[in-house]
């Protein structure tokens, strides 16, 4: 019963990181394109990663995926805002 | 109907990835390119846990640390060469 739910988690941060996709494809500025990826990916990634841990209910398995996510909520926002940075750059020396 | 929602599961990160490499190919700008690999490289990382469940074997969740790691790099290594080069 346990493996189901943790099944529909992983289907719904799947769903997550589909819709940041389909954001990255149909948006037209690249501050809403940043905004899409990096919210959808992070908030989709948790959900994977209960998901995942519900489905081993193992202690190294839930210490590996509190080390994922740790890393990934503190470098996704380090990422966006280089990535912002260097598009700002770029436009106005030139 | 353990696998069946984990096979729905890959094949929406599969048209995930389709879409973000649409938006690679024809990025009008090449910040565009390095978000659209920033978010290939999350699509990767979320299809290797999804196989991980697949496959049951917990072993693979060590290939999404390294995965994370090396996207970081990548993504600040380019940005801030794109930065310096103006």
């Amino acid at each position: 019963m346990i493996g189901i739910i943790g099944n529909i988690f992983i289907l719904l941060g799947c769903l997550f990181v589909f819709i940041a996709a389909l954001g990255i494809l149909r948006f037209t500025d690249l501050h809403s394109r940043l905004h899409a990826t990096t919210k959808a990916t992070s908030f989709g990634l948790l959900l994977i990663l209960i998901g995942v841990s519900l489905h081993y209910l193992a202690i190294m398995v839930i210490v590996k995926s509190v080390l994922i996510l740790l890393f990934i909520y503190l470098t996704a926002p380090l990422a966006a805002h280089s990535i912002s940075h260097s598009s700002k750059k770029n436009t106005s020396e030139e | 109907m353990n696998g069946l929602l984990i096979n729905i599961a890959l094949f929406t990160l599969l048209f995930a990835f389709i879409l973000a490499f649409i938006r690679l190919l024809k990025g009008p700008t090449v910040n565009d390119r390095i978000v659209a690999l920033d978010l290939i490289a999350s699509v990767l990382m979320a299809f290797i846990l999804c196989y991980s469940v697949l496959v049951n074997k917990a072993i693979y969740i060590d290939i999404a640390i390294v995965i994370s790691l090396i996207s970081f790099i990548g993504t600040i290594a380019i940005s801030t060469y794109l930065k310096q080069k103006r």
